[in-house]
């Protein structure tokens, strides 16, 4: 059932993936190009039935390459643009998600993240990507990046991320594991109006003298819509105001530096995150998706044993909310970083930190989740010291 | 929902009544002139021709789309006064199906090169030709990576020199309209760019055509390739592009060329089959009962 | 437009052979007319000598056949001066080989039909003076004795079969000849297609006719057309000198050779009257450096240079 027709909340029995598809729909998606994944491959599947409900377009193109391309193209002419993908796709898209970066083209991409490196294991669940999500473009660049951790939350921080993506005109990365991806659970889909959607802000006025790439006040500038008059350029060379490019190098000081303030400022709006039990928390635990509500059980079941543990839950993984991390882990004993993954956002948190705590990790890269008491071990293990 | 554009029309022209007269610099981002091509670039032509076809047939400037890759005939969308997008390095077709999928109502046109359009961004060259979305793609052929300093191409002639084949090319090249044709464009044309007319009817006549239209140009590197292999100057290397081509009409004539390996000019194959965005469209809502 | 001057009498000659020279181009019918004529003065038992030339015409190109017929005849072609009859099917062919007839007494018979071949203008200006015959049908047959200029085309083409303007002209012929008109008659069923007879005899009749008619002094002085008003294409090259790459293209591609590079190897307009305004600079420049402006004005508003050069 599409949520768009609906008009109060209704609860459906949803997998995470198709959440993501509903939730897309329902941000104003109306163009996905894709291309088909394990374990991702049921969002195309749903889009391709939604889309055409509400006028939008599904395309399967022939690669991953394209589809990122496409995806682009389509945000490019107006048009809210998604793409979803796992590891070895996501690998490919990121020349395009370079592009959509430097040409502030704003887009969801979504990685349900699955074993590596390389083909890995398809159909096994794994946070492996947590830096290919941050870095795997090349060259200096901001990046947001979601973490749902429940199917609920997937059909949210889709929406989420398709209005931070308008908002500051960047590719928004949807970063969740198989785990995630695959669980079937209930959800509650709200009635649309009630739904918040953004929308970029478009280019006004005059097109004499009109510089496509000239920010406002907060540092976004609005973007021009083809048809519109403004017959603007769009390239992914370092470019000026005017959108023509440049290498003069206080020209691309200053284009990049706006590049990456335009998020580094916005920190504040952008940076979601949750906690729990984290007041008078000695040991620290950061975990997110899948690996997050394991964590959750493990911290409940320390304070039954009278353990003061506590969870902070990133949902931006990046940015990183690095002051919340900061001002609780100054308050904690000993950082534990449990993930999916042989120590990549542990690598974060060591930087946050700089040696005022010790921080540990619990790492697995077999294809399977930690569990809640493989964390709990850990925190007991800490906690006799 | 949005319309898709409106079907373009070949324009009759009197033989010697008032026509208005193609001003090239109406289309051009003037403050960006000079242009970076090296002197003699067949692509300076080519897109000469390009905007003539584009005026000729009345396209509005705010509703067309030009659509790029990476290398010299990338480079080119940016000296276009219209909705331009310099895209990544083979990918140009693909942004154009996006774009041309979300904005039917916006003429997109490829401005791609061999290396551009055949190597890195092959595979969509043959989807797009496959799936026949109205997009006109103009293949910028020289036979060479120029930007990069003059490397062997997927279209470079037997036993050329360039800077990876210091020996002589011997990777036999592709048939780029061949290929076109055969992965299912609907439209497919070569011309030269020595025969500007010529070419700007054969733009126009892609242009015109509902599906995907695929443009090959055979244009000259003169610097960097013509160089190298001794082709001569400028105006020898366009002048010899009459002796390597044997012109065609529509697919009617019969002669073949006279040597082996000359290229046919002309339409070289049109047919019809229905537009993606519309079969699309148009089946959704049946199936939908819209 | 036609017109006619009559003789006394029959061309025929006195002594020595009759001279009939018949003129055309391609495809009209010369060799064809010869044929009659050479049966015909058969027929009277005279002796006939015929040399035509054609190889080279083809359909368009120009055809000439001399026909000489008498009681004794020995060189086969017609010497200048010497022709009692100039037969031309066409205006600028007849006009062609005027200096032929006989000066006094020979008779012009031709087809006011023009057609113009393309090479008759060499110069490629816009609306520049072509080389075809610029003569009236009325300047003409004011200069001979006597001379028959009916529209034969055009009144072939009423008849309903432009290819039968030759039996017309032949029909004009044979008033001026001695020979018995039921002789004409009789020869001409051997030489035209079956299919075309009827209306070929209908043709023969209407040029008897047509010579009937009371002399036309009202000469329709429908002039050839001639531009009254000279026109004249006044081209401007616009040449931006700093996009110049100084590839040569232009200079070495136009057909009039009227670009140089100058000392800065920019290209510059050499030759301001040989430019023709034909836009090869324009459409090879890969820089757009130049753009050809043409405008087409009176001719004494054209600037001393048909055309001049605007720098940028």
């Amino acid at each position: 059932m599409s949520p768009v027709p609906g008009n109060s909340p209704q609860l459906q029995s949803l997998q995470g993936n198709q959440a993501c598809a509903l939730g897309a729909i329902a941000a104003g998606c109306r163009l996905f190009a894709g291309y088909p994944i394990t374990p991702s491959s049921e969002i195309a599947e749903r889009m391709s039935k939604e889309l055409p409900r509400v006028d939008g377009v599904f395309v399967q193109m022939e690669d991953e390459i394209a589809s990122m391309a496409a995806c682009l193209g389509g945000s490019l002419g107006g048009v809210k643009s998604m793409t979803a993908t796992s590891g070895p796709g996501f690998s490919l898209k990121q020349e395009n998600i370079g592009y959509g970066i430097q040409a502030e083209i704003p887009c969801v991409v979504i990685n349900v993240m699955r074993g590596g490196p390389s083909t890995g294991m398809p159909t096994r669940p794994a946070q492996g990507d947590v830096m290919q999500a941050r870095w795997g473009t090349h060259g200096d660049h901001p990046i947001i990046v979601l973490t749902p951790s429940s199917v609920q939350e997937i059909y949210q921080q889709t929406i989420q991320a398709f209005n931070f993506s308008e908002t500051y005109r960047i590719p928004v990365i949807v970063l969740y594991d198989e785990a995630i991806g695959h669980l079937v659970d209930t959800v509650e889909l709200p009635d649309p109006k009630d739904i918040e959607t953004t929308d970029r802000k478009w280019a006004t006025g005059p097109a004499e003298d009109y510089l496509p790439y000239a920010p406002d006040k907060d540092g976004i500038p609005p973007m021009p819509r083809p048809g519109d008059g403004y017959r603007t350029h769009t390239t992914g060379l370092t470019h000026l105001e005017t959108g023509f490019p440049t290498q003069v190098p206080d020209d691309v000081t200053r284009v990049t530096s706006r590049l990456l303030d335009k998020i580094e400022n916005h920190r504040d709006e952008i940076e979601q995150y949750e906690l729990l039990s984290c007041g008078d928390a000695d040991i620290l635990i950061v975990a997110f998706g899948i690996t997050a509500r394991a964590s959750e059980r493990a911290v409940n079941m320390a304070r039954d044993k009278g353990i003061k543990a506590g969870l902070l839950r990133p949902v931006t993984l990046w940015p990183f909310p690095e002051k919340a991390l900061q001002e609780l882990a100054g308050h904690a004993k000993h950082v534990l970083v449990p993930e999916m993954n042989a120590g990549q956002l542990i690598l974060e948190i060591e930087r946050l930190c700089a040696g005022s705590v010790p921080v540990s990790g619990i790492n697995r890269f077999d294809g399977e989740t930690i569990k809640p008491n493989e964390v709990l071990a850990k925190i007991e293990e800490l906690n006799n010291g | 929902m949005v319309e898709s554009a409106m079907p373009l029309k070949i324009r009759q022209k009197s033989v010697d009544g008032a026509r208005d007269e193609f001003e090239i610099r109406d289309y051009l981002r003037l403050d960006l002139f000079p242009h970076f091509l090296c002197p003699g670039c067949g692509h300076g032509i080519a897109l000469r021709a390009l905007l003539w076809a584009i005026h000729d047939l009345d396209i509005e400037k705010d509703q067309l789309a030009i659509v790029s890759g990476i290398g010299c005939s990338g480079r080119l969308s940016a000296y276009v006064d219209a909705n331009t997008f310099h895209t990544t390095h083979g990918r140009p077709l693909a942004f154009a199906a996006g774009l041309k999928l979300a904005r039917p109502d916006l003429h997109v046109i490829v401005i791609t090169g061999d290396g551009d359009c055949l190597a890195i961004g092959g595979n969509h060259l043959i989807h797009a030709a496959r799936r026949n979305l109205d997009i006109t793609c103009i293949m910028m052929n020289n036979e060479v990576y120029g930007m990069t300093g003059g490397q062997v191409s997927p279209t470079t002639s037997l036993d050329r020199f360039t800077t990876t084949t210091p020996m002589g090319n011997q990777e036999p090249g592709f048939d780029a309209c061949a290929l076109a044709k055969g992965a299912g464009a609907t439209f497919v044309g070569r011309e030269v760019t020595l025969q500007t007319t010529a070419l700007k009817n054969l733009m126009q006549e892609g242009l015109v055509h509902k599906g995907f239209s695929f443009v090959e140009v055979i244009s000259d590197c003169t610097e960097i390739y013509g160089r190298k292999n001794d082709l001569g100057s400028s105006p020898e290397m366009v002048l010899s592009q009459k002796r390597s081509v044997l012109p065609r009409f529509d697919g009617t004539a019969v002669d073949k060329p006279f040597r082996a390996g000359n290229w046919e000019t002309g339409i070289l194959s049109r047919q019809e089959r229905p537009e993606y965005y519309s079969a699309y469209r148009a089946h959704c809502h049946k199936v939908l009962g819209k | 437009m036609n017109a006619k001057k009559k003789s006394a009498k029959s061309v025929v000659a006195v002594s020595g052979p009759t001279n009939v020279l018949i003129v055309g181009v391609g495809g009209q019918g010369v060799i064809m007319v010869s044929k009659i004529l050479a049966r015909l003065s058969q027929m009277q038992g005279l002796q006939v000598k015929q040399s035509e030339v054609h190889g080279m015409a083809k359909r368009g190109g120009s055809v000439f056949s001399h026909i000489r017929f008498g009681e004794e005849v020995w060189s086969p072609t017609i010497p200048m001066g010497e022709a009692d009859v100039v037969l031309g099917l066409e205006w600028a062919e007849g006009l062609r080989w005027l200096r032929y007839l006989k000066p006094g007494s020979g008779t012009f018979i031709s087809d006011t039909k023009r057609i113009v071949p393309p090479f008759s203008c060499r110069d490629r200006h816009h609306d520049a003076l072509h080389g075809y015959a610029h003569h009236t049908v009325a300047e003409i047959v004011k200069q001979v004795p006597s001379a028959y200029a009916p529209n034969a085309t055009g009144m072939a083409i009423e008849l309903g079969n432009e290819r039968v303007a030759n039996t017309i002209l032949l029909g004009v012929l044979s008033t001026v000849m001695d020979f018995p008109a039921e002789d004409w008659l009789q020869v001409l069923p051997e030489f035209v297609p079956p299919k075309t007879l009827e209306t070929n005899l209908k043709a023969f009749e209407a040029g008897r006719h047509w010579t009937t008619q009371p002399p036309v002094p009202e000469v329709q002085e429908q002039a050839v057309p001639q531009p009254q008003a000279p026109m004249r294409r006044q081209v401007s090259l616009e040449i931006t000198g700093e996009w110049c790459k100084s590839c040569d293209i232009c200079v070495k591609m136009c057909p009039e050779r009227c670009l140089a590079l100058d000392d800065h190897q920019i290209v510059e307009l050499v030759k301001p009257n040989a430019c023709t305004g034909c836009r090869v600079c324009e459409w090879l420049c890969p820089d757009f450096v130049i753009a050809v402006h043409v405008d087409v004005v009176p001719l004494e508003a054209v600037s001393a240079d048909t055309t001049t050069e605007v720098r940028i």
